[in-house]
């Protein structure tokens, strides 16, 4: 679909009147462009005073729904990771504050290095290591996705500090630019790697792994920063598989 | 965020809460929007108890996965909404409740005009939601509410009311700017985001 069209099809869209595939190419093309974006959210608001017709839930709802977070309780208590937004833009300045003044400890705590293959042979190794990793009992994966949903990229984590970046979809970055791997730790972002301008696949150690609780990608200057200069394209919490 | 201040919290502080597993966090955005999720999902599905459980699902989703609300893409009420609005079209949609569908009578919904429980919701604003689409060319309004709360695609639309495709579409997109600006103008939503 060209600009145009999809263009024409956003009030659509964003009352869900549209088919599965044209929704699938509009969501592709709103997460690169932000005029489009613009407009569904003013549809979205638009839409939801036409739908805000009020009255009370139904009583005994809430506590059905309070018994089913008792009965599964998240496996982590995890401070929201959100790509985008200005309550996230605070997050991330006050995460390069601390990243700042732990920028040493960082590079001793953690192991920085990644491999990041191009090489198809070598690449077809480590998607192989990375899904077995994946299927194991005792992985944690995240799963990471841009704010629109789409997911991007799933990384996973073994228990050992372990750690693979598979199913990565990002759209390919200017040479002077990369990619970087980041690990949530508490409200810090803690750089798990460099990931070159268009990573496929790529394996990172984390000596920290138990208290990473999540991870988040972002767009930097090719070689990599200490800590975020940006807001995260696409990030995702660690659950227990 | 102490509990006894989340009633004055914003909306998108309600959700930073959510994200530390703050229970009466997730209370407190319920109590605010559970209704309107509510009402809209009952609207669509014509049915109590499958709209109780597009509630449940939507704030179940807030809880376990709150970081896909972000603030700066407007309203944690328009969000809820929306997630609510594509999950009831997908059970319409899907197969087994064709028949529910079938029993609806849409044309009905899309000429018997706008009708907004006002009880609830401020009497201002609904005055204004109410002529902005009383102020609609009556094709687009149409076109809208079939779409909106029939939950058809605007394929069906453009069949339902014998007009093309691509007229069906414009239609949809024109009314929904027309109501945009028109809301504007009444002071309601200016800048589209926290209400």
């Amino acid at each position: 679909l060209s600009h145009r069209e999809i263009q024409q099809l956003l009030g659509a869209y964003a009352l869900d009147a549209v088919d599965d595939d044209e929704r699938d190419a509009i969501e592709l093309h709103l997460a690169t462009c932000p005029r489009c974006r613009a407009e569904v959210m003013e549809d979205r608001e638009v839409a939801a005073f036409l739908g805000h017709t009020g009255g009370p839930a139904p009583s005994g709802l809430w506590d059905r729904i309070a018994a089913s977070l008792e009965e599964a309780p998240p496996p982590l208590a995890l401070a929201p990771v959100t790509p985008m937004g200005a309550a996230r833009r605070a997050r991330w300045s006050r995460w390069a504050l601390v990243a700042t003044s732990a920028a040493a400890v960082v590079a001793l705590a953690l192991g920085l290095a990644v491999a990041v293959s191009s090489r198809s042979s070598h690449r077809d190794t480590l998607q192989e290591q990375a899904i077995e990793a994946r299927d194991r009992s005792d992985a944690r994966v995240a799963d990471l996705r841009s704010a629109e949903g789409r997911l991007a990229a799933q990384a996973v984590l073994l228990p050992d500090g372990r750690g693979y970046l598979l199913q990565t979809d990002l759209p390919r970055l200017d040479r002077a630019r990369t990619y970087q791997l980041w690990a949530l730790v508490g409200n810090e972002a803690i750089s798990a790697g460099v990931l070159g301008p268009d990573p496929k696949v790529a394996t990172f150690t984390l000596h920290v792994p138990p208290s990473a609780l999540g991870f988040a990608i972002t767009d930097e200057v090719a070689g990599g920063v200490a800590q975020p200069q940006h807001k995260p394209l696409v990030s995702g919490r660690l659950r227990s598989t | 965020v102490e509990t006894d201040t989340l009633r004055e919290a914003s909306d998108a502080l309600l959700v930073v809460a959510i994200g530390r597993w703050r229970q009466d966090a997730l209370a407190e955005a319920y109590r605010r929007h559970a209704g309107s999720v509510f009402s809209l999902a009952r609207r669509l599905l014509g049915d109590g108890a499958l709209a109780e459980e597009v509630v449940q699902e939507v704030f179940l989703r807030l809880w376990n996965t709150p970081d896909r609300f972000d603030p700066d893409r407007g309203s944690l009420r328009s969000y809820l909404l929306a997630q609510a609005h594509g999950r009831a079209v997908d059970l319409l949609r899907s197969e087994t409740s064709r028949r529910l569908r079938e029993e609806r009578q849409v044309r009905e919904t899309a000429e018997g005009g706008y009708d907004i429980e006002r009880e609830v919701m401020d009497l201002n604003v609904a005055e204004h939601v109410q002529e902005a689409m009383a102020g609609l060319p009556l094709d687009e309004r149409r076109a809208i509410t079939l779409a909106y709360f029939g939950g058809h695609t605007y394929r069906e639309v453009a069949t339902l009311l014998d007009q093309p495709e691509g007229t069906v579409k414009s239609r949809i997109r024109t009314g929904l700017r027309r109501m945009r600006d028109s809301l504007t103008e009444a002071g309601i939503g200016g800048p589209w985001s926290e209400s």
